[in-house]
């Protein structure tokens, strides 16, 4: 049925169809499939121990059964999410969802185990039923609005995350788990996840065909769907249950596989399914083919010693691809833009500038004085304090420019794109610079710090320019530029996860810049980074016209005189920088770049110069309270940073938010 | 905040001392911490207290012994130990091993570092313990300790070995449970591995040790070897006292079918000597209680 609108639609100058196409990775995964049982098929006559048989019929058979259902399962209920909240961008991971039931779990097992032991399933639910509802609350005062509600999950989401990494890093083998959780194994050796994910998918595609009907209007703008009599929250909400039933069970089963959500809907809508019925059939349909085709390969790949990618991080990889280079043709719902809040006028910014700047220097002293030792809490000061400071001021500085520099990059990304969401992190930037230093470590291992930031310059700019280039094709979609920054994140943090996998020494230094820690900074690093900083900042104050510019526009830019192309250039390659090297300093998980530019706005968003000022000096302040925060609570034990960069700016971000600030078209 | 930074290598001055323990006469035994957990235990072996360790409260649950002095200060994560308290601390010398060599120049700004390899991939690690063990008692002035500890766990490995059956043939798989799906298995490069040799039990993992950074396998890795005997290493993750019971291949292997599984206390996996010897203990323990399988 969906052929005709599929072949309708196949896009101009592409010979393969998208039916074609599938089929054609269907017959690949089948064929592997097929392999991977000829390999096994029990040659001894059967006797009363044959492992051949049970693997067989335990392992393989169920493993396959698992891929296709999770994969269509994840389809479903991605398609079903963005259909009722009307979200291109909405699936288990970006609203928090399977964060929220992966934090549950942990929870549950450190502090409650009996619960793990009775039911899994339930806690996962749980956690990610507290984690969409939170999402929704939080942003029903702006009508939950796409590029909130991606926001305010993503926000809901890293917290989350973080918070589960901090729980396994205090109570015991934390790599372990987190790579199965991580990462999403797909091993199995029984038929209880097969029928789990086989009842969800039943119940899920017979609830979805019965409200069919009210799924079609809801896809409607909320007036329409009013005056066609709709109940509208009840079914909305009803739909919004039955999608994180399905999706948490996934990730009890198995646990996160991201992207598949995400990629299996819109692959479809690009594949050509028009209608919702198509789509209903469509998505599931090429989720399952994305994983069962992943989990072919990730096993093909894999050697005696284990698994050298794990199933989820593999989607990506397999995935991220297509979903980028088919993504210039999508078709988006456009939504306004989120507004650029209010402007204070000029004196009171230069006011809030000032304000900002005690602050931050406030808390630096704070830092550098205050602390925990062996009998308590401790004010330093002489003597003492010239010793610790050897140890603490290192630490502030590296913090604060790190701090400020993924602000100025967060600062410069949002207004090339004109895009409040764009920022270092969500766009991949941070984790590019990722993929640059494995790439450059897979060269050579001993490779030094020097060639380690060049690689990470590179990789962080290589992907900045892919986003912009397809942002660009695409005329700036908001939700296209997210959609591909989600991919190549996705993309590369499977890369980076790969190489970790292999457990090499490369492993080790991944895996410690990965975690992102000042621990490690020296007085050498300090002055290098506030030397980068300034180096770096300095032009962007002189350019500020055109960053005031440019978010309005070519037209108006190039009307104004304006050199485009250079401009543009040397803002990216400047941003690209910025990234790599506050992502060699704190790692890339802090998300300090996304909120800054955002905490800064009400200062001065019409002004660019107040903006950047604003936003280094909030990203400065948010990362020396963070680092002090991360030494304070646990002491000794220290804490990742980028827990209470999150945890900070996080609600703030998600308050203004939900305030409902006035959109200006 | 920055200008107080070339204060950096600044002495021990009289404003600390109210925070410091008394600077050690001469005389007196080093005082040393240790950021490895195989040093630690090296340490206590050899009879010296150190005065600061990492992650006090996870090493008394996982390695369990020998047990840790109360005196001894917690210095968090190893992977990013606390260096202010460190410096607070302040040992004369600090043990650590060569999977913190990075940490080395933040180390050496505190007390001079003593570093030894144990784990190198593909290399069995029981006569690099005894190496480093020698190589630590040197160090600190206890030679005979050092050198009777390293006989007397040769002896006891031997003493153990004559009181396994010769004849019980059975490979053994020693294994970690990740989660009721997946699990580590340790190779002749692991302390596991190598005790296990020396106790002249085969391993039943031909590979390398798949260490925690390295993906985690599948529990029907397991069916490889159909008469080995399982050997598994505590704790155990929470979900596996519901889900174990019910995996299907889990139950269909020969070895839990014919009871040949057993449970270990827990054990530090990256040990030196002392956790090879409580591995040694616990592993005969085991296997003697089941030979007739």
């Amino acid at each position: 049925m969906v052929d005709r609108a599929m072949t309708e639609r196949a896009t101009a100058g592409r010979a393969l169809s998208p039916i074609a196409l599938w089929g054609l990775l269907a017959a690949v995964a089948a064929l592997l499939f097929a392999w991977r049982i000829s390999t096994q098929w029990p040659t001894a006559p059967a006797g009363d121990i044959d492992l051949d048989r049970i693997i067989l019929f335990y392992s393989t058979l169920p493993r396959a059964v698992v891929a296709v259902l999770a994969g269509a399962v994840l389809g479903l209920s991605g398609l079903l999410l963005q259909r009722v909240l009307r979200n291109p961008l909405a699936e288990p991971s970006t609203l928090g969802i399977s964060s929220g039931a992966q934090l549950a779990m942990t929870a549950a097992s450190v502090y409650a185990p009996f619960l793990m032991e009775r039911s899994q399933g339930t806690v996962a639910f749980a956690g990610g039923t507290a984690a969409v509802l939170l999402v929704l609350s939080l942003t029903w005062r702006r009508g939950l609005e796409p590029v909130s509600v991606v926001l305010a999950g993503m926000m809901v989401a890293l917290t989350a995350s973080a918070i589960s990494a901090a729980l396994i890093l205090a109570n015991g083998d934390y790599l372990f788990s987190l790579f199965i959780w991580g990462g999403g194994s797909l091993v199995q050796q029984d038929w209880g996840p097969p029928i789990a994910l086989s009842t969800r998918l039943a119940v899920g595609a017979g609830a979805a065909l019965l409200l069919l009907r009210p799924l079609t209007i809801l896809g409607l703008d909320d007036a329409s769907a009013r005056s066609l009599g709709i109940a509208r929250h009840t079914s909305r909400f009803l739909v919004i249950a039955l999608a994180v039933w399905m999706a948490t069970t996934v990730v009890a089963e198995v646990g996160v596989i991201g992207f598949v959500g995400l990629a299996a809907p819109a692959l479809a809508t690009l594949s050509g399914a028009r209608s919702l019925g198509q789509k209903l059939l469509a998505a599931p349909l090429i989720g399952a083919i994305l994983l069962w085709l992943t989990d072919g390969l990730v096993q093909l790949a894999a050697g005696a010693g284990g698994e050298r990618i794990p199933t989820g991080a593999g989607a990506a990889l397999l995935g991220g691809p297509v979903l980028l280079w088919l993504l210039p043709t999508l078709r988006l719902l456009e939504w306004p833009n989120l507004g650029t809040s209010g402007t204070s006028p000029r004196k009171a910014g230069r006011f809030i500038i000032l304000l900002l700047l005690l602050l931050t220097l406030v808390a630096a002293v704070v830092a550098l004085i205050v602390g925990r030792g062996p009998a308590g809490w401790s004010v330093a000061g002489g003597e003492m304090l010239a010793d610790l400071a050897a140890w603490r001021a290192p630490r502030i500085g590296v913090a604060a420019a790190a701090g400020a520099m993924l602000a100025v990059a967060g600062v410069v990304i949002q207004r090339i794109t004109g895009n409040p969401l764009a920022s270092p992190e969500v766009l991949g930037v941070g984790t590019g610079a990722g993929a640059g230093l494995t790439a450059v470590l897979m060269v050579s291992a001993t490779a030094g710090l020097d060639w380690q930031l060049a690689g990470s310059v590179f990789g962080s700019l290589a992907v900045l320019i892919a986003m912009l280039t397809i942002a660009a094709r695409a005329k700036f979609g908001s939700e296209r530029l997210l959609l591909a920054g989600i991919a190549m994140s996705a993309l590369c943090s499977a890369v980076i996860t790969a190489t970790i996998a292999m457990g090499n020494s490369q492993s080790y230094v991944l895996l410690r810049w990965l975690s992102g820690s000042t621990s490690q900074a020296t007085g050498a690093d300090a002055w290098v980074a506030l030397a980068c900083l300034m180096l770096l900042t300095l032009p962007l104050f002189l350019a500020a016209r055109w960053l005031d510019i440019l978010p309005l526009g070519e037209d108006t830019a190039r009307g104004l005189g304006l050199p485009i192309a250079g401009g543009r250039l040397t803002l990216i390659v400047l941003a690209a920088i910025l990234t790599a090297l506050a992502a060699m300093f704190v790692g890339p998980l802090s998300f300090v770049g996304l909120i800054a530019p955002h905490l800064a706005r009400p200062i001065g968003f019409a002004r660019a110069r107040l903006h950047l000022a604003g936003a280094v000096l909030v990203g400065a302040l948010l990362m020396i309270v963070s680092d002090w925060l991360s030494r304070m609570v646990a002491f000794p034990y220290e804490l990742p940073v980028g827990l209470f960069a999150s945890l900070l700016g996080g609600p703030y971000l998600v308050h203004l938010l939900a305030k409902g600030v006035p959109r200006h078209g | 905040m920055i200008h107080l930074l070339p204060s950096r290598r600044r002495v021990l001055a009289l404003g600390m001392a109210a925070m410091l323990p008394p600077i050690a006469a001469k005389a007196a035994p080093l005082r040393v911490a240790a950021i490895d957990w195989g040093m630690l235990e090296t340490l206590i072996a050899l009879g010296i207290a150190p005065v600061a360790a990492t992650e006090l409260i996870q090493f008394r649950k996982l390695a369990v012994e020998p047990e840790v002095p109360r005196s001894v200060t917690d210095l968090g994560l190893r992977g990013t130990p606390n260096y202010e308290l460190l410096r607070i601390v302040a040992p004369d010398l600090v043990a650590i091993s060569s999977f913190y060599e990075y940490q080395r120049p933040m180390l050496e700004r505190i007390a001079p570092v003593f570093a030894q390899t144990v784990y190198a991939p593909g290399v069995p690690p029981y006569p690099l313990a005894e190496a480093a063990t020698l190589a630590l008692g040197e160090k600190l002035g206890r030679q005979a300790e050092a050198k009777r500890y390293v006989d007397e766990t040769s002896v006891e490995i031997t003493r153990l070995r004559a009181t396994l059956p010769a004849d019980s043939g059975r490979p053994v798989f020693v294994i970690s449970l990740g989660d009721s799906r997946h699990f580590r298995a340790f190779g002749r490069d692991s302390m596991f591995g190598d005790v296990l040799r020396r106790l002249g039990v085969e391993n039943a993992w031909a590979d390398e040790t798949s260490y925690s950074a390295a993906a985690p396998v599948g529990l029907e890795a397991l069916a490889r070897v159909p008469d080995a005997s399982i050997l598994v290493v505590s704790p155990l993750p929470a979900d596996v006292g519901r889900a174990l019971p019910e995996n299907a291949l889990w139950n269909a292997l020969p070895a839990v079918r014919n009871s040949r599984v057993a449970l270990l206390e827990p054990i530090n996996h990256f040990g030196c000597l002392p956790s090879a010897r409580r591995f040694a203990r616990l592993a005969t323990a085991a296997l003697a209680g089941q030979t007739h399988g």
